[in-house]
């Protein structure tokens, strides 16, 4: 039984990056470009770990256990300032926050 | 293992995909964890179990739960009612349901198969990540904490009510 | 880890340190001026360390980190610009209405992560202090949460940043997937395999968002104005600084010039960013987002020192940034002096009239502007024709051209600012009083980096014999 490409795997994470970046270039609603931007982190980490799949070795596993963190960290925060963006405007669409123009 | 493989990476685009096309945030979310189960999927056939269960619990698990506190927070009043019984409608949470189902028979296949001894690619055992992580990742795992303290004020700071 | 890592270190280890010697500080005694003080305390103390730190230099300290000459020289940097930032906010942040002590554990937090940055030889120290300094910023920029455009600038910035981080992640990925190694060393092969070309274009893409370079920029102006006025001199300096120390570690020894791809990249960058920032801050009517356009065009500059590589480079590099740093925290200074968190002065008529009503602070604000314009006798001048002088040295003519004719555009936009301070003032505004009553610390600092802004224009060889001394020790 052969093995899996690591090319495949690497192609199905580029599939996932692209959707990812989709979502946050199409969606206005601001929770799903947060979802959105987990795709695309999840696909990085899932890059890692296909790569370090080639290389038998722990180094894409433990940087996939850096991004989950990240991805922990920076969820939290978002979701707070989301909150925070409801509780002022009323609404989910960053269309609508736009006081910031030159 | 290989169709494994190519049918867990069908399901996690396929479901990706209906994440970013969902109106609804409770299905898109629904759909995020199937993608999620999915990829832990794929991370087994490429000899990762560790990190296929850090998947399912941290980010499926534990990521995703943060995402449905948002909705339900941002849900209050009588029009979060009238939004939960179009959400309970079965049509709307066939389509995860169903993936998952389908996720289920692979894992099922693979554990029946014999896990990871059928795949070529050499697994890498916790005990390895764990070696790697506190000896030359030492100083990371340090970060990591202090990033995880950086979001913890944050989300404090951020989040707290206003009440003065 | 051995003991003499632990020295190597030091500086890092007494900013986490201040960070948690303030966490518990607030717990027990929520108080602002003791929390700035123990944050002002710990950089000073980190400072000082990194006299202890030099005899043990060049040092590999696990395969993360290494600590050198290089280092040293941008970690005194960061740390000297956070103390400083943590001076003005105090000033700024004291009639806000809110909790305020988080605000130095994040600037702590962000300075640590910079100062990771700084030192890293490794993708994992690469991500994780990049993130760490992203993740702090995050609240920064939001951090007077009771202001909704505050909240608007924190998204805005979570978002791109996410994206950027996202971007340069699966660039590393695929860097790994080739070379099989998360050190930074022989990254760019002489035959590059489609696998590390299209790598390396997703990681100077995510590079390029975190620098603000155009055609990634979009985010910068509405950053700087939204946030809060000491939080945008951290990320005009110290932000922007750490990741540009890294690019260099990064890309090593490698000459960029005779690398035909990465010039073509990264010239077009610089190029790009020098144009879009200088034209685009012809046309803004607010001092933040003016100086949010000129931080973009002097990261193009900075660019082509970038692109000459090698030492001669790195010094033009070193030196540009020092400079940089000091005449964008006078900038700032200026501006978070006259606002509160309250209240920014951000819109060009608040600076009308300002000679008469604070000659002091206006005579500041001018030689901030004319270092950012480059006129002499202040320090810009030189360290643009230093940066120039060097980007001569390998024939770099085409982005030559744009810098001076930047610089050209440059001193118009930042004249108006300066003519502004001399024109009439809109309406009945009272007299903005800049002396060392309420905030001793802002106004020797405000003063010092004055001074030390025309000092160098005069007289740069101090600083050019440190960064040659300290590039020598090992860079």
């Amino acid at each position: 039984m052969a093995s899996v490409p690591i090319e495949h795997a690497l192609i199905l994470a580029g599939v996932l990056f692209i959707l990812g970046l989709t979502g946050v270039i199409v969606r206005r609603n601001i929770f799903f470009i947060l979802l959105s931007i987990e795709i695309m982190l999840n696909a990085a980490g899932l890059a890692f770990v296909a790569a370090g799949a080639r290389w038998g070795a722990a180094d894409g596993q433990v940087m996939f256990i850096f991004i989950l963190t990240m991805a922990a960290a920076e969820v939290s925060v978002g979701l707070a300032l989301v909150l925070r963006l409801v509780g002022r405007f009323r609404t989910l669409d960053v269309d609508a926050a736009s006081q910031l123009r030159g | 293992m290989d169709i494994v493989f190519y049918a867990a990476a069908a399901v996690a685009v396929f479901s990706t995909a209906m994440v970013i096309t969902r109106l609804n945030a409770v299905h898109a979310l629904l759909y995020m964890i199937t993608s999620l189960l999915a990829v832990a999927l794929v991370f087994v056939t490429l000899g990762a179990p560790f990190v296929a269960v850090l998947e399912v619990i941290i980010y499926a698990g534990a990521i995703m739960v943060l995402f449905v506190f948002v909705v339900m927070m941002l849900n209050l009043g009588e029009e979060a009612v009238e939004q939960e019984r179009r959400w309970l409608e079965p049509a709307l949470w066939r389509g995860p349901a169903a993936l998952a189902a389908v996720l289920l028979v692979q894992l099922l296949y693979v554990f029946l198969a014999g896990g990871g001894e059928a795949s070529a690619t050499a697994v890498v055992e916790p005990r390895e990540i764990s070696l790697a992580l506190f000896g030359p990742y030492l100083l990371g795992v340090e970060l990591a904490s202090f990033l995880l303290l950086a979001g913890l004020v944050g989300a404090y700071h951020l989040g707290r009510r206003e009440e003065i | 880890m051995s003991a003499p890592d632990l020295i190597a270190l030091l500086p890092l280890l007494i900013v986490a340190a201040t960070t948690l010697a303030a966490m518990l500080l607030i717990a027990f005694y929520r108080h602002h001026q003791a929390t700035a003080g123990v944050t002002v305390a710990g950089l000073l103390l980190a400072l000082a360390s990194l006299s202890l730190t030099t005899p043990h230099i060049p040092r590999v300290v696990t395969p993360l980190l290494v600590v050198d000459g290089y280092a040293l020289f941008f970690l005194g940097l960061v740390l000297a610009t956070t103390a400083v930032v943590t001076a003005l906010s105090y000033r700024y942040l004291e009639p806000a209405a809110e909790n305020v002590e988080e605000y130095y554990l994040l600037l702590l937090m962000g300075a640590l992560g910079g100062g990771v940055l700084i030192s890293a030889r490794h993708f994992v120290s690469f991500f994780l202090g990049l993130e760490l300094l992203s993740v702090s910023l995050y609240t920064l920029v939001a951090y007077t949460r009771s202001q909704s455009h505050r909240i608007e600038a924190g998204l805005k910035y979570l978002i791109l940043a996410g994206t950027a981080s996202a971007f340069l992640l699966f660039g590393l990925a695929l860097v790994y997937a080739e070379q099989g190694h998360l050190v930074f060393e022989d990254v760019v092969l002489s035959d590059p395999s489609l696998f590390l070309l299209s790598g390396m274009g997703l990681l100077i893409v995510g590079v390029a968002f975190k620098l603000a370079l155009a055609p990634f920029h979009l985010w910068t102006p509405d950053v700087y104005q939204g946030a809060p006025a000491p939080v945008t001199a951290f990320v005009a300096t110290v932000s922007k600084g750490a990741v540009f120390a890294l690019l260099f570690r990064f890309f090593g020894g490698v000459r960029i010039a005779e690398q035909p791809a990465l010039l073509a990249a990264f010239g077009a960058i610089a190029i790009l960013s020098m144009l879009a920032g200088n034209l685009l801050a012809l046309v803004q009517d607010n001092v933040k987002r003016i100086l949010a356009y000129s931080s973009i065009a002097h990261l193009g500059y900075l660019t082509i020192a970038f692109l000459v590589g090698g030492e001669l480079g790195q010094t033009a590099a070193a030196f540009y940034l020092a400079i940089y740093f000091v005449t964008t925290l006078t900038a700032f200074g200026v501006v978070t002096w006259l606002s509160t968190a309250e209240e920014e002065a951000e819109a060009l008529d608040d600076y009308r009239g300002l000679f008469r009503r604070s000659p002091h602070l206006a005579g500041i604000f001018t030689v901030a502007l004319l270092s950012l314009a480059g006129i002499p006798p202040t320090a810009g001048l030189i360290s643009k024709v230093y940066v120039a002088l060097a980007g001569v040295s390998v024939s770099l003519w085409a982005p030559l051209l744009v810098l001076v004719a930047g610089s050209v555009a440059g001193v118009f936009y930042y004249m108006r600012i300066v003519i502004t301070m001399w024109r009439d003032p809109a309406g009945d505004e009272q007299a903005v009083s800049f002396s060392a009553g309420h905030a001793p610390a802002g106004y020797l600092i405000l003063n010092g980096l004055t001074l030390a802004l025309l000092a160098l224009g005069v007289y740069p060889f101090f600083l050019i014999q440190i960064i040659e001394r300290a590039l020598g020790a090992g860079g």
